[in-house]
C-alpha cells in the first residue's frame, strides 16, 4: 500500500468478490433468520465461505490455509461488516484461531486449524468476565494445577458461537495477581464436566454466551504456549482482531451511508426532498467522515501489522476510531430515517443493534483511547 | 509522524537525512512561528531569512520542472521533506505563493512562469491573497470587483478583504468579475497584479490573534493585459476551484501543509502532560487527561491520513472515494478540528492557560495564542461550505 491508502487491485478484487457473494448468499432475511434463533448459524454459508478459503485466510498452507496478510483480509471483513453475515468469522479465525496459531503446538495447530479452514468445526474464545474490562487485571477464573493438569473456576461471558464450538479458547489466571504475569490460555471442551452454558439475550441478536466452570478438568496438553505467559500474545492478537474488526464497522457503515443518502434523496418532506435540507446533509456527511476516517486508520493498522512495524497504537487508534463510528453513524442515519427506521420491518435497525456489540467488541472507545496513550509511551 | 512507506528505499532514507540535518543546521531550537498570527518584525526577519535558505536550496521548488527553476524531483520526496518540516514544526512558507506556484505551472503562460515563480522560489517575492469581498465569503462567486479591457490593459476595480499578511506582500493574485453578462461562476477571471501599483490602498484590519489580514481598495489599477492568469473568465475552475477541490499535482500544495500544524502541537501538550503534575499526578496518569490526549491522538492521526491519502491520490492518479469533494471532506475535518483541539488543549493546561507571557505562562502561551488563532480556519472557506460540497458533489444530495 502507498501512501495513498489504497488497497491493490487484488486486495480490491477480494473485496467485490465477496460483495458480490454476500449480496447473493447473505440478504437481510439470512440475517434475520439467524437473530436469536438455532442453529447458531447458517452452516452452508460457512461451508461456502470455507469453500472461498476465507476461514483459512491467516493461516500457512499446512494448516489448510492461504497465509493472507492483513490487508487481504480488511476488504473480507468490510463485506462482513455491510453484510451483516451472521457467522463467527471473526470470532473463531480472527481471535480464537489465530490465538492457536500464535501460541500453540505443531500439534494443537494441526488438530484444530484445517477443521476451521475447511469449515469443518470452530472454535470460540472465551476471555472477557462479568467485570467487563478488557485488560489483564480483568482475567480472574482461577486455573489450579490438579495432577498434571489443571482446573479451571469461575465464569465467562459475550462468548460467541459456543455451543456449536470445538473448542474454547479461555484465558484464565495461573498465578494469582492483576498483571499481565500469570495468565495462561487453555482449549476447553464447552461441554466439559463442570461447564455450564448460558444463552444470553442480547442486542445484536448474536448467539452470546455466559460460561460457568466449576472444577471443569483440562489435561496439560491443553494448555496453549507457556504457562504464566500467554497476556502477550492474547493482547497482540486482540488488537490485530481489532483491525479486522473495526473493517467490519467500515463495511456497515459504507452500507448506513448508502441508505441514509438514497432515503434523503428520496424521502419529500415540506415538498421538496430532505436531503437538500443542509442539517439532513450535514448527518449524512458525518456517517462518511467517520466511516472515511476508520477505514484509513483501517488501512494503516493492517499495513503496519503487514509491514512488521509496530502497530499496537494505531491499532488502538483505529479500533477507538470504529468504536465511536459505530455509534455516530448509526444515530446519524436514524436521525435521517426518523420513523421509518424505528420500525424493524426496516433493515437499518439491524445494522443499529450490530453496531453496538462491534463498538464493545475486543476493546469499546475509552479502552482503546487509553491503550493509544499507553502505546505512546503514557 | 509515522510515515506510510515514503521511506521504503535506501535513497528515500537518505532524502529524509538530509532534509533533518537542514533543519537542524537551520533551526537550532525549537521555533514556533505562524506567519498570519504574528506581526512582531523581527520574527518576521528571522522567518523570512529561514525561507530564503530553504529557497536557496531551491526545496521550495523541489517537484517543479528545471526550466522553471525547480529540482524536478519526484513528490514523493516532497511529501518527506513536509513531514519534516512539520516534524521540526517550521512555519509554513509566506502566504500563499506556493499556491501561485500551483497555479502558474497549471495554467500560466510560459512568459508568466519565467517572470513569477523565481521570486516564489526564492521567497524573496510574498503573493497576497485577492479573494474573498465584503459581500462574497463562502459564496466566492458573489464576488463584484470588475476588471474590464482597456486596449492592452486590464482595469480593476473593487475592494477585496481578508488578505492575510497581505501588507508583506509584494503581489496579489486577484479574482475579478470580467464578464458581468455570464451566470456567477463563468464570469470570474484572475489577474496577477503589483501591490505597489497606483490605485492600489491597503488599510489594515487586526485579527484577534494578533495578527493582521487586510481591507484592499482597486482604483482604477491598471495591469498589461499579460497579467490574466489562465483563461478569460475560468478563473473559478481553474484556480479557485484548483485551491479547494481539485486534485492536487506536483506543483501544490504549500510546503508544511497549514493542516499538520496540530501534529507537533499536540505532541507539545502531550510533552507538557508528562511533566507537569496537578494534585500530586501527573497529568498524564489522570485518567480523564488520558481520554482526552488520545481522542485528540485519534483526529491528529486520522486528518494526517487523509492529508497522506490526498497527496497519494495526486500521485497515484487513482479515483479517490469522494471524487471531486474528497479533498473537501479533508478541510471540512480539520477546519472543525482545530477550535476543538484547542479547546480540548486549554482544558487540559487548565486556568493558568489563560496566561499568555512571562514566568507563569504554559507552554509559552502557545496554547492561549492557538485558542485563539484556531477561529481562523475560515480562511479558504467555511467548514460548512465545505461539508455542503462533500453532501452535494461527493454523496449526490440534491442541491
Amino acid at each position: 500500500m502507498g501512501i495513498d491508502l489504497q488497497l491493490s487491485e487484488e486486495q480490491e478484487l477480494i473485496g467485490t468478490t465477496a460483495n458480490e457473494f454476500f449480496e447473493k448468499q447473505c440478504p437481510p432475511k439470512l440475517v434475520r433468520e439467524y437473530e436469536s434463533g438455532s442453529p447458531e448459524f447458517p452452516e452452508a454459508l460457512w461451508r461456502e465461505m470455507a469453500g472461498l478459503g476465507w476461514l483459512g485466510m491467516p493461516f500457512p498452507e499446512r494448516y489448510g490455509g492461504l497465509e493472507l496478510a492483513m490487508l487481504d483480509m480488511v476488504p473480507l471483513y468490510v463485506e462482513l461488516g455491510r453484510h451483516l453475515v451472521p457467522c463467527p468469522v471473526l470470532d473463531t479465525v480472527a481471535l480464537a484461531g489465530s490465538l492457536v496459531y500464535a501460541l500453540g503446538s505443531d500439534e494443537q495447530k494441526k488438530t484444530l486449524l484445517p477443521g476451521i479452514a475447511r469449515g469443518d468445526s470452530t472454535i470460540a474464545s472465551a476471555i472477557m468476565e462479568p467485570d467487563g474490562g478488557y485488560g489483564p487485571e480483568a482475567i480472574q477464573v482461577r486455573a489450579t494445577r490438579n495432577g498434571s493438569g489443571f482446573l479451571l473456576n469461575g465464569t465467562k461471558v459475550l462468548v460467541a458461537c459456543a455451543h456449536s464450538a470445538g473448542r474454547l479458547v479461555c484465558a484464565a489466571r495461573t498465578a494469582t495477581g492483576v498483571d499481565e504475569h500469570g495468565i495462561s490460555l487453555f482449549l476447553v471442551d464447552p461441554r466439559a464436566p463442570g461447564a455450564t452454558i448460558e444463552r444470553t439475550p442480547n442486542i445484536a441478536g448474536y448467539p452470546l454466551y455466559a460460561i460457568g466452570f466449576e472444577n471443569v478438568s483440562v489435561a496439560e496438553d491443553a494448555v496453549l504456549g507457556e504457562v504464566d505467559a500467554a497476556w502477550p500474545a492474547l493482547y497482540g492478537t486482540s488488537m490485530k482482531a481489532a483491525v479486522l474488526q473495526s473493517a467490519m464497522v467500515v463495511g456497515a457503515g459504507e452500507r448506513l451511508l448508502a441508505m441514509t443518502t438514497d432515503y434523503a434523496r428520496e424521502r419529500e418532506q415540506f415538498g421538496k426532498p430532505i436531503g437538500k435540507y443542509q442539517a439532513v446533509q450535514y448527518l449524512c456527511t458525518d456517517i462518511a467522515i467517520h466511516c472515511h476516517q476508520t477505514r484509513l486508520l483501517t488501512l494503516q493498522a493492517a499495513w503496519r501489522i503487514d509491514s512488521g512495524r509496530p502497530f499496537l497504537r494505531e491499532s488502538a487508534l483505529a479500533k477507538a476510531s470504529a468504536s465511536r463510528a459505530a455509534g455516530a453513524m448509526t444515530f446519524a442515519a436514524h436521525e435521517v430515517h426518523a420513523g421509518v427506521a424505528f420500525v424493524t420491518d426496516y433493515d437499518l435497525q439491524l445494522y443499529t443493534r450490530r453496531a453496538k456489540h462491534w463498538e464493545y467488541n475486543l476493546g469499546d472507545l475509552r479502552y482503546h483511547l487509553d491503550r493509544a496513550c499507553a502505546e505512546s509511551g503514557l | 509522524m509515522v510515515d506510510l512507506c515514503a521511506d521504503d528505499t535506501p535513497e528515500l532514507r537518505a532524502w529524509r537525512r538530509e532534509v533533518r540535518d537542514f533543519l537542524q543546521e537551520a533551526l537550532p531550537e525549537p521555533w514556533t512561528f505562524w506567519y498570519d498570527y504574528d506581526e512582531n518584525p523581527e520574527s518576521w526577519e528571522r522567518y523570512l531569512a529561514f525561507w530564503r535558505k530553504v529557497g536557496k536550496k531551491r526545496w521550495t521548488a523541489l517537484t517543479w520542472p528545471a526550466e522553471y527553476y525547480g529540482l524536478g524531483r519526484p513528490a514523493i520526496e516532497k511529501w518527506i521533506l513536509e513531514e519534516e518540516f512539520v516534524n521540526h514544526d517550521v512555519p509554513t512558507y509566506p502566504v500563499i505563493g506556493m499556491h501561485v506556484s500551483g497555479y502558474l505551472l497549471r495554467h500560466g503562460t510560459h512568459e508568466q512562469r519565467l517572470k513569477h515563480l523565481k521570486g516564489i522560489a526564492d521567497a524573496t517575492v510574498l503573493w497576497g491573497e485577492g479573494y474573498s469581498e465584503p459581500g462574497a465569503g463562502s459564496d466566492l462567486a458573489g464576488l463584484t470587483t470588475k476588471a474590464h479591457r482597456d486596449g492592452d490593459e486590464w482595469v480593476i476595480n473593487g475592494q477585496k478583504t481578508l488578505g492575510t499578511a497581505a501588507h508583506f506582500c509584494q503581489w496579489m493574485s486577484v479574482l475579478a468579475r470580467t464578464d458581468p453578462d455570464a451566470p456567477r461562476h463563468a464570469g470570474i477571471s484572475c489577474f496577477l497584479v503589483p501591490l505597489d501599483a497606483p490605485g492600489v490602498e491597503m488599510l489594515p484590519l487586526d485579527n484577534m490573534a494578533d495578527g493582521r489580514q487586510n481591507m484592499t481598495y482597486f482604483d482604477d489599477v491598471r495591469v498589461p493585459a499579460d497579467s490574466l492568469l489562465g483563461d478569460e473568465n475560468q478563473a473559478w475552475t481553474q484556480i479557485w476551484f484548483g485551491m479547494g477541490g481539485d486534485r492536487l499535482d506536483n506543483a501544490g500544495p504549500s510546503l508544511g501543509p497549514h493542516s499538520m500544524r496540530i501534529v507537533p502541537l499536540l505532541n507539545r501538550v502531550i510533552r507538557y502532560c508528562t511533566r507537569t503534575s496537578r494534585g500530586g499526578r501527573r497529568l498524564a496518569d489522570d485518567p480523564v487527561v488520558r481520554q482526552q490526549l488520545g481522542e485528540l491522538m485519534m483526529g491528529v492521526e486520522a486528518i494526517r491520513l487523509q492529508a497522506c491519502e490526498m497527496h497519494g491520490i495526486a500521485q497515484s492518479g487513482r479515483p479517490s472515494r469522494f471524487g471531486e469533494a474528497s479533498m473537501h471532506m479533508h478541510q471540512a475535518v480539520f477546519k472543525e478540528f482545530w477550535p476543538h483541539l484547542a479547546q480540548v488543549c486549554m482544558e487540559i493546561v487548565g486556568p493558568m492557560a489563560q496566561i499568555q507571557g512571562g514566568r507563569w505562562a504554559q507552554l509559552n502561551g502557545d496554547i492561549e495564542h492557538y485558542f485563539r488563532a484556531s477561529f481562523g480556519n475560515h480562511a479558504g472557506g467555511t467548514s460548512q461550505l465545505k461539508r455542503m460540497v462533500l453532501a452535494t458533489r461527493g454523496l449526490d444530495l440534491p442541491r
